[in-house]
């Protein structure tokens, strides 16, 4: 099963509530989040950096980007422990090819 | 109406008092306790009061666990302070990362952290400790907490989704709840505690009020927002009420609180309600604390009032006028008077010819006192709640757009928290402050330095990645560097000469210093002292007073002012 890793900036709301405005992209990315999930065929864990800091420290090449980056290196796409995006959150196109035709996401 | 008399009022084995800083929950609640503890049973008492105000009443050292009170058979007492409690919070999430991760990235973690929403929570975890602990149950004959969690940290906990998505896996993000990463095996405690709080046989949620409308009105908000979550069986305390009054000040006073609690909203008088008389005395100490609430009072005293001196709001004005300011907020919790300071401050500033908006956030039905008459004020209304819902709204019809029901109901949820408030209450602000018809902008409410750092990470966030959605409105980019910047803006803390709004004041000068927001002038309102009153019972309350006003003085560096109390206040001074 693929497995799709997103390691994100510290955020109160998954949707960026909190924000000065709605960011889109993060109740899209929880939407789409959730349906590949229930696929069962692939899987989207998001690591929040406010929750979720060792992830962040674990996973090496997580940790050497913020090093040589900072925090805009965030979010940071891996699939199946490669970096595929970084700085911006992935599309949905972007993702349903990530996790290949079984897993699908209508839109 | 009835004196309070807690061995008679019908208590339950839990007892939460609640009420607005200031109207002294912390007061109802040790009298209380100690009034069932002479009466021979076993209490206990938790305190969330920061001040540690019952540690003085006590001569005791507290802490989160309970322990016996010297002099009071049969009393425990326990102390936990909300914020200390969140800070450790933080400080175990983000500690072990320091030197491990960037600085930028602690920095990060930490602000999310620093929220309301984590003290919420945080204190929401001490609270659920007290009410599902057996030993507790059975030791005591009654627990009694001198505040009640908050209805949005309870409606969190019992959405279903709180549960099934975001505390078992919590792999599709964070929330208010997020704050607790990592405690879902405590999902039994949880659900234990919020039902105890929901048993109206079990537990008693008293309301504290002031006999002020403001108060009546903020007490009406808190019994109908926790009558939802289910806290239904409530009563309601009238702290303060005046009774005899002899000089001038008295009689308004007396003449103001018999109208308002005349005209109390219906919804509370439907309730029990007791009263608790204005006294004489500071209620400090054992005996003072014992004697409270017994019928048979002890003779007055009277209390010479020293008559010092103190700058009055001119004296600011006059720094605001020296220093040129265009942006001027009035900063305080609800309550202190903020409305009214910025309408004394415009019309002060009028009256040096300089041209004045003023951008109100009172509630609506304060509005018809605003008569404008002079042309150098403009006068708009922000409404909170209409600015809320709108933003609400907005995000909520997107979501529904992708989201499953019950997802959308958490989204509601966390739309519902302190931080979305001040976040939308933001937006308004920037829209009044990017208007250049005046010279002086002045606003009776002030963000947050919470809100502020939210936001200044999302905009160096938004320039670094250049998101193409969720786009910061210019007059939102342009607010930020304005609002730190002394030489155009000040933030004037509106307090209380009294404990619990001068350390409430503290906490929001310790957030703006965090967001680096120039603030200098302190107004301490509503003084008592000031109206150099003869009432003994006044004189009492006016000499307590002292304290407060000289600690305004050292932390503002003299740069203070106090105002005093006036009848009919709201009415004079928001004639503009």
């Amino acid at each position: 099963m693929k497995k799709i890793e997103i390691f994100e900036p510290a955020m109160c709301c998954p949707a960026g509530l909190c924000g000065p405005s709605v960011d889109q992209n993060l109740v899209r990315l929880t939407a789409i989040t959730r349906s590949v999930n229930h696929s069962h065929k692939a899987m989207i864990v998001r690591r929040n950096l406010a929750q979720n800091p060792n992830a962040f420290v674990r996973n090496q090449q997580v940790a050497k980007l913020l090093k040589t980056d900072g925090m805009s290196c965030l979010p940071i796409t891996m699939v199946d422990g490669v970096v595929k995006k970084k700085g911006v959150y992935p599309t949905d196109a972007e993702i349903n090819a990530y996790v290949g035709a079984a897993a699908k996401v209508n839109q | 109406m009835t004196l309070y008399q807690p061995s008679t009022a019908g208590l339950t084995h839990y007892l939460f008092f609640t009420g607005k800083g200031g109207v002294g929950k912390t007061t109802m609640a040790t009298a209380t306790a100690v009034q069932l503890a002479d009466a021979g049973k076993q209490v206990m008492i938790v305190s969330t009061d920061p001040a540690s105000n019952l540690q003085d009443v006590f001569e005791t050292k507290l802490t989160n666990q309970p322990q016996p009170i010297p002099g009071v058979t049969g009393l425990d007492a326990a102390n936990f302070d909300p914020i200390v409690a969140a800070n450790e919070y933080r400080e175990s999430v983000v500690g072990p990362y320091r030197g491990v991760l960037p600085d930028a990235a602690i920095q990060n973690m930490s602000e999310q952290l620093s929220g309301s929403c984590t003290v919420e929570i945080a204190s929401f975890n001490e609270f659920a400790k007290f009410l599902t602990d057996p030993t507790i149950d059975q030791k005591y004959d009654y627990i009694i907490f001198d505040t009640a969690p908050t209805g949005h940290a309870l409606r969190m906990l019992q959405l279903p989704s709180a549960w099934s998505n975001y505390l078992d896996q919590n792999h599709e993000g964070a929330s208010c709840l997020g704050q607790l990463a990592g405690l879902g095996d405590q999902k039994a405690t949880y659900e234990k505690a919020v039902a105890t709080l929901n048993d109206g046989m079990l537990t008693t949620l008293l309301l504290v009020t002031r006999p002020q409308r403001a108060s009546l009105v903020e007490t009406r908000r808190a019994a109908d927002e926790l009558a939802q979550i289910g806290m239904t069986n409530q009563k309601l305390i009238i702290n303060g009420v005046l009774e005899e009054p002899t000089d001038e000040p008295s009689q308004n006073i007396y003449d103001r609180q018999q109208a308002d609690l005349e005209n109390m909203p219906e919804k509370l008088k439907q309730l029990p309600v007791a009263e608790v008389p204005l006294r004489a005395y500071n209620i400090m100490g054992l005996d003072n604390i014992r004697t409270l609430l017994q019928d048979q009072q002890p003779v007055i005293k009277v209390q010479p009032v020293n008559q010092a001196d103190f700058p009055s709001i001119d004296s600011v004005v006059a720094d605001l006028l020296k220093t040129k300011k265009k942006i001027i907020f009035t900063m305080g919790k609800g309550g202190v008077g903020k409305t009214t300071v910025a309408v004394q401050l415009a019309k002060k500033l009028a009256a040096h010819q300089k041209t004045v908006h003023l951008a109100t956030t009172d509630p609506a039905d304060h509005l018809s006192l605003f008569q404008i008459d002079d042309p150098a004020i403009t006068v708009s209304h922000i409404d909170e709640q209409q600015v809320l819902k709108a933003y609400q709204n907005e995000v909520l019809s997107k979501a529904k757009q992708t989201m499953s029901a019950d997802d959308v109901d958490y989204i509601a949820e966390d739309l519902r928290s302190p931080c979305t408030q001040e976040i939308a209450v933001f937006r308004a602000f920037a829209e009044v402050v990017a208007q250049n018809d005046s010279e002086v902008v002045i606003i009776d409410t002030a963000p947050t330095g919470h809100t502020l750092l939210l936001l200044n990470s999302t905009e160096n966030y938004a320039e670094e990645v250049k998101r193409t959605t969720g786009e910061v409105p210019q007059s939102v980019l342009d607010l930020l560097p304005r609002l730190q910047d002394a030489s155009q803006t000040e933030i004037i803390t509106v307090t209380l000469p009294e404990t619990t709004p001068i350390y409430e004041s503290l906490r929001l000068n310790d957030d703006l210093d965090r967001a680096k927001m120039p603030h200098k002038w302190w107004i301490v309102n509503q003084s008592l002292l000031a109206t150099r009153t003869t009432n003994p019972v006044l004189q009492a309350r006016a000499n307590s007073e002292t304290q407060w006003i000289e600690k305004v003085k050292s932390v503002s560096k003299g740069h203070y002012a106090v105002e005093k109390w006036q009848p009919n206040f709201e009415k004079i001074n928001l004639t503009v």
